[in-house]
């Protein structure tokens, strides 16, 4: 089963996706910002894919995507961003710092589950 | 208490800052969102129980086994729809916040006494999406039509004065 690792500092945002994915067959690890998925990675976790919001406390979604291509377990792991940020010099930071796919809120789960299948490793 | 006119205008942003704060806790309970997905979890083991139900009676009430099934399909097409509903409300909820937390860190900037200015550009800095720079340049826009009239208003009265 394919682990997803999200990370988001909405409470209710990391309940919701948490339960979509679980109801589509995925594990699923949470984090609320950076640091702390940072810390899930050094800690052993390997995802198939990351979800990264933007915009969050300590380390933000760009820095994380940085931190995260710097390590060699997730270096080539899929990182979608799902953000209520649309700007394209935003978009344009998060793709120059290694992110695969970029969505924005408000978004449907039939897209986010797309995306998501798209990205995964083929068996 | 007494405040001079600075004095005043912090505290009243100190004040409102605190406010929108308070407001902020209340709309990021998301118990409106988890009640929705623990009301999908029900229907789920209760759209299991009609399907077994359905399994049961297949040959003894062909009719309710009919009813079972029509029953499951209607239940899988409310819980998606319920499911896009939490979802979206997560979102809506999220980008609220987000907004509100902009117009904390605003007021909280404005608060301080030591004379820090907080210019538009400033405050166009700290937004987190396109709909918070669309809602900026309107009301920009609103502001300096409002300036300029009243700026005419004044240069007539000024003038039928003189």
């Amino acid at each position: 089963m394919p682990a997803i690792l999200v990370l988001d500092d909405s409470a209710t945002m990391v309940m919701s996706l948490s339960r979509i994915l679980k109801n589509a067959g995925y594990e699923v690890e949470t984090a609320s910002n950076g640091k702390e998925g940072m810390a899930k990675l050094a800690g052993g976790l390997k995802p198939s894919v990351i979800l990264t919001d933007i915009n969050m406390p300590q380390m933000d979604g760009i820095a994380f995507i940085k931190e995260a291509r710097k390590a060699a377990s997730t270096r080539f792991t899929p990182i979608i961003v799902l953000t209520t940020e649309s700007g394209g010099q935003k978009r344009d930071e998060a793709r120059a710092a290694g992110a695969s796919a970029w969505l924005t809120k408000p978004t449907e789960p039939n897209e986010l589950l797309t995306a998501l299948k798209q990205l995964l490793p083929s068996k | 208490m007494q405040f001079d006119a600075e004095a005043g205008d912090n505290l009243v942003c100190a004040v409102l800052a605190a406010q929108v704060a308070e407001l902020r806790g209340r709309i990021d309970t998301g118990a409106a969102v988890e009640l929705l997905w623990q009301t999908s979890d029900v229907l789920s083991q209760l759209s299991g129980l009609v399907v077994e139900l359905a399994k049961r009676c297949h040959k003894s009430d062909g009719d309710l086994s009919a009813q079972c099934n029509t029953a499951v399909a209607a239940e899988i097409d409310i819980r998606r729809s319920l499911e896009s509903l939490a979802f979206a409300q997560a979102q809506r909820n999220d980008f609220t916040c987000q907004t509100v937390d902009c117009v904390v860190t605003a007021l909280g900037r404005l608060a301080t006494s030591d004379g820090a200015r907080l210019s538009p550009d400033d405050l166009a800095a700290l937004y987190v999406s396109e709909e918070q720079r669309q809602v900026h340049d309107a009301a920009t826009r609103q502001f300096v039509a409002v300036t300029r009239r009243n700026g005419v208003e004044r240069h007539k009265r000024e003038g039928s004065a003189e």
